[in-house]
């Protein structure tokens, strides 16, 4: 067998805020999760299953946030998943008879084939713990699962080291009671690196990290190989691998991108806005609002209004997947082919996707993936896929380079993040930060009540501070809600603080909090002492 | 040393929701300021200044003192100074503020340098007088470096082939049309909204202490500066109004004046050596005489 000319690194970000309102008996924006899960976490598990069974070798790379590790393990929503997808399979079995001899038959057909499927893969091969299917293909080989920070925060905009040491942490603790072992790498939320934080992942044994081109293009000295091969951060090693741009935005352009063709699913028009009403109604949210419930009958069709899309055919559409992977490879091929005539290595290529972007966005981009991973194992020998961690133990040696401050935002650095319409978060997020240094710093010892309250003050700092809501006030999507998340936090904290100060602790208060807002149920709020801090940095002097 | 108003300074358009901050603390009792990178060229920065250090101020220097004294933002250059006491940075720049708006986008004389933040009383002997002094910020450099590395020599016309491949062109550019994608990806209503991020408004007000009041009038003094920024192609030629701007790293920025009762067309045009392509974008600007 020819031997490769070089290397393809895929990385799928998979993540979502931790949403979870047991005070409600639903609520909308759980949704997200639900969606995910039957649309993009499920059906690539349904992938890796099937590659397997086949004998078809892959490799992939996947960060799966904190925040959805604790969902997905959360017995509130999980239970709530439960329900919601055995509605699913319900609906769509009702959705066969109704459909039968139309011309949607087949797309009903498939919706309920997948949804059994994946119930299959839940219930019985998973056993409701979906992250245990994850796990198995790591522990194979085939799939790379980074961490990411803590709760999604967005590192260069913490003025204080404690609270970026704290991310880093708490994430790298989580991890390892999830998949038995330390993180080799993290997905920094946003891409978002500032110069000097890879010590905080040093520490945790963290060996890579990501970030948008420019990170090393901009980097110091010149990277010799631009972005087709990683660099080691100065003092620490930690290597650094930039995102390729060509095959980003193959995939990623809303005109020219693989997304829009006609023959694929059109994400807008959705049955919840179709069925009769009194049909749909048991399968909406209790409050009775016709919204989108993940299933669709029409394809983009061109650019027509919504009520001229024509029905969608599961066929075409998988056919056109194929081509599409089959097109990505041939660009990659080239690509990495040119690039080893300039380089005195094998080139690596690193492709960087939000993972819902596959499936739930781009509802064929599962099958993309699928006949992606299959052509590149059969179809030639030119590229080979890799995991960071084998790049790094085939070429240990890497050019020393700064990386500049960076993140994949729109215009490269903090302008989503911080901005007019947002900026107003940031005097509450770095009081709390600092409030919560002072409390770490005053209870080095604290135990019984006084602990657990402390414990909640360092969930509620993380909370506000997942990058989710600065990022949905700046695109105007659920704005509301994440003004209110961020808001609520933000009122939870200061009055934890208070009590704390004032000792008077009081304990319905700090349950009630302790059932909402439940992520880490291992957290210890010391990690926010600056002596933590200091032990990380003084090792660097 | 010292370059008075060479800087600039952008204030926050009303555009924020009314709402936002309606239910939580507008101040926590502590006098302080944080500054933070927002882009190469934009630091934000952010105050609170209580009544107490006024007070405490007031005390310590006279009336007549510091009424004739300017309220600023002093921003220093610490780049590659281990401990910044106030008095050794590299550089320092004023730009007059109101200690009022608690929040001001800052335009960063330089890219890739370290700064603090100070905010304080200049007053007309040219004392300072420090009211908050801020943490340090390093901006990132926002181009390529000049540093080649001896063990990693590169060839340069391969290096420049590497850059264009490595997207070097696509920096800071057509990421919008991503965003609109991502911030989509979860949308709950119908229709799109403009999924393009509200960003700060390009006007600079320059504010300047009033004389004292003679009578019990009110009084109101602004005075306005456009900020025109951008990028294009590297093989472009741009111009502003016919006269053509030069790019650095592939951007421009411009200020200009806009007096009392003027309106200023300002078309910038991108073309290529051969002028059969070009690009153009028109931005209209009319401030009305004061009433």
């Amino acid at each position: 067998m020819a031997e490769e000319k070089g290397y393809l690194a895929l990385v799928l970000h998979a993540h979502l805020p931790f949403i979870k309102h047991p005070e409600y008996p639903d609520f909308l924006e759980e949704d997200w999760f639900y969606e995910a899960m039957v649309e993009t976490y499920l059906p690539l598990l349904n992938v890796f299953e099937n590659l397997t069974n086949e004998g078809t070798d892959f490799r992939l790379t996947m960060s799966l946030t904190p925040p959805l590790c604790n969902m997905m393990s959360d017995p509130l929503l999980i239970d709530r998943f439960r329900h919601y997808l055995n509605q699913r399979v319900e609906l769509s079995g009702k959705e066969i008879e109704r459909t039968r001899g139309t011309e949607f038959e087949a797309v009903a057909k498939m919706y309920y084939d997948k949804f059994r499927r994946y119930q299959d893969l839940f219930e019985n091969r998973y056993h409701g713990r979906i992250l245990e299917g994850f796990k198995k293909f790591q522990d194979m080989g085939k799939l790379e699962i980074i961490t990411c920070c803590a709760t999604h925060g967005y590192l260069p905009l913490m003025v204080h080291k404690e609270s970026v040491n704290a991310q880093i942490k708490i994430a790298a603790n989580d991890y390892r009671s999830r998949f038995g072992r330390s993180p080799r790498g993290i997905w920094l939320a946003e891409c978002a690196y500032n110069p000097g934080d890879d010590k905080f992942l040093r520490d945790e044994g963290i060996r890579f990290f990501f970030t948008e081109s420019h990170g090393i293009l901009h980097g110091t000295p010149r990277p010799k190989y631009g972005i087709y091969a990683p660099v080691y951060c100065p003092q620490t090693g930690v290597a650094a691998f930039a995102r390729d741009m060509e095959s980003a935005q193959q995939v990623w352009s809303a005109e020219s991108g693989y997304p829009g063709d006609a023959r694929y699913r059109e994400f807008y028009r959705d049955l919840g806005y179709d069925l009769d009403y009194d049909y749909i109604k048991p399968y909406l949210h209790s409050d009775g609002v016709r919204r989108n419930i993940a299933m669709k009958y029409h394809k983009i069709t061109g650019k027509v209004p919504l009520n001229q899309k024509q029905a969608y055919n599961p066929h075409e559409a998988r056919e056109v997947a194929a081509i599409h992977a089959g097109n990505f490879m041939f660009n990659r091929q080239k690509q990495i082919e040119y690039l080893s005539t300039l380089l005195d290595r094998k080139p690596l290529v690193v492709s960087m996707y939000d993972a819902e972007l596959y499936g739930h966005w781009w509802y064929e981009g599962i099958d993309f993936l699928e006949y992606l991973f299959k052509k590149i194992y059969y179809d030639q020998t030119d590229i080979k896929l890799i995991t960071p961690s084998e790049y790094l133990e085939k070429y240990p040696v890497n050019q020393t380079v700064q990386p500049s401050m960076s993140s994949w935002g729109d215009k490269g650095y903090h302008d989503v993040w911080l901005n007019s319409g947002n900026d107003w978060i940031y005097r509450h997020l770095i009081k709390a930060a600092e409030r919560m240094m002072e409390m770490a710093n005053q209870f080095p010892h604290a135990d019984g009540l006084l602990r657990r309250a402390l414990n909640q003050l360092a969930r509620e700092l993380l909370l506000m501070q997942s990058s989710d809501w600065a990022f949905l006030m700046t695109t105007g999507t659920a704005k509301e809600y994440s003004t209110k998340r961020t808001k609520d936090h933000i009122k939870r904290f200061n009055e934890l603080y208070e009590q704390i100060k004032g000792n008077r602790i009081n304990e319905a208060y700090v349950y009630d909090l302790e059932q909402k807002d439940s992520i880490f149920q291992q957290i210890d709020y010391n990690v926010y002492s600056s002596a933590c801090k200091e032990g990380v940095l003084k090792k660097y002097q | 040393m010292t370059q008075n108003l060479s800087s600039s300074a952008l204030v926050k358009p009303a555009v924020k929701d009314a709402q936002a901050e309606a239910d939580i603390p507008a101040s926590y009792g502590k006098t302080e300021s944080y500054l933070l990178p927002k882009d190469p060229a934009w630091l934000f920065l952010f105050w609170e200044i209580t009544a107490a250090t006024i007070e405490c101020i007031k005390s310590q220097y006279s009336a007549d003192v510091l009424n004739a004294a300017k309220t600023i933002i002093r921003l220093y250059d610490v780049t590659g100074i281990s401990y910044f006491d106030g008095t050794n940075a590299v550089q320092f720049y004023d730009m007059p503020v109101i200690f009022e708006a608690r929040s001001w986008y800052i335009n960063a004389p330089a890219t890739g340098r370290s700064y603090v933040a100070d905010l304080g009383y200049l007053t007309a002997d040219g004392r300072f007088i420090l009211v908050a002094r801020s943490n340090q910020t390093l901006l990132p450099p926002g181009k390529i470096s000049d540093i080649i590395d001896d063990k990693w020599m590169i060839v340069e016309g391969d290096f420049q082939k590497l850059l264009k491949l490595s997207g070097a062109d696509y920096i800071g550019l057509g990421a919008s049309e991503l965003m609109q994608v991502i911030g989509q990806r979860w949308k709950l209503t119908q229709l799109p909204s403009s999924g393009t991020p509200t960003s700060w408004s390009s006007f600079a007000l320059h504010l300047e202490k009033p004389a004292q009041p003679q009578d019990e009038d009110i009084w109101l003094k602004a005075d306005c500066e456009i900020i025109i920024y951008g990028s294009a192609s590297r093989n472009a030629t741009v111009s502003i109004n016919g006269q053509i701007i030069e790019l650095k790293e592939g951007k421009f920025s411009i200020r200009q004046h806009l007096p009392a009762g003027s309106v200023v067309d300002l078309p910038i045009k991108a073309q290529n050596a051969k002028g059969d392509k070009v690009r153009q974008i028109n931005i209209k600007a009319l401030r009305e005489q004061g009433k």
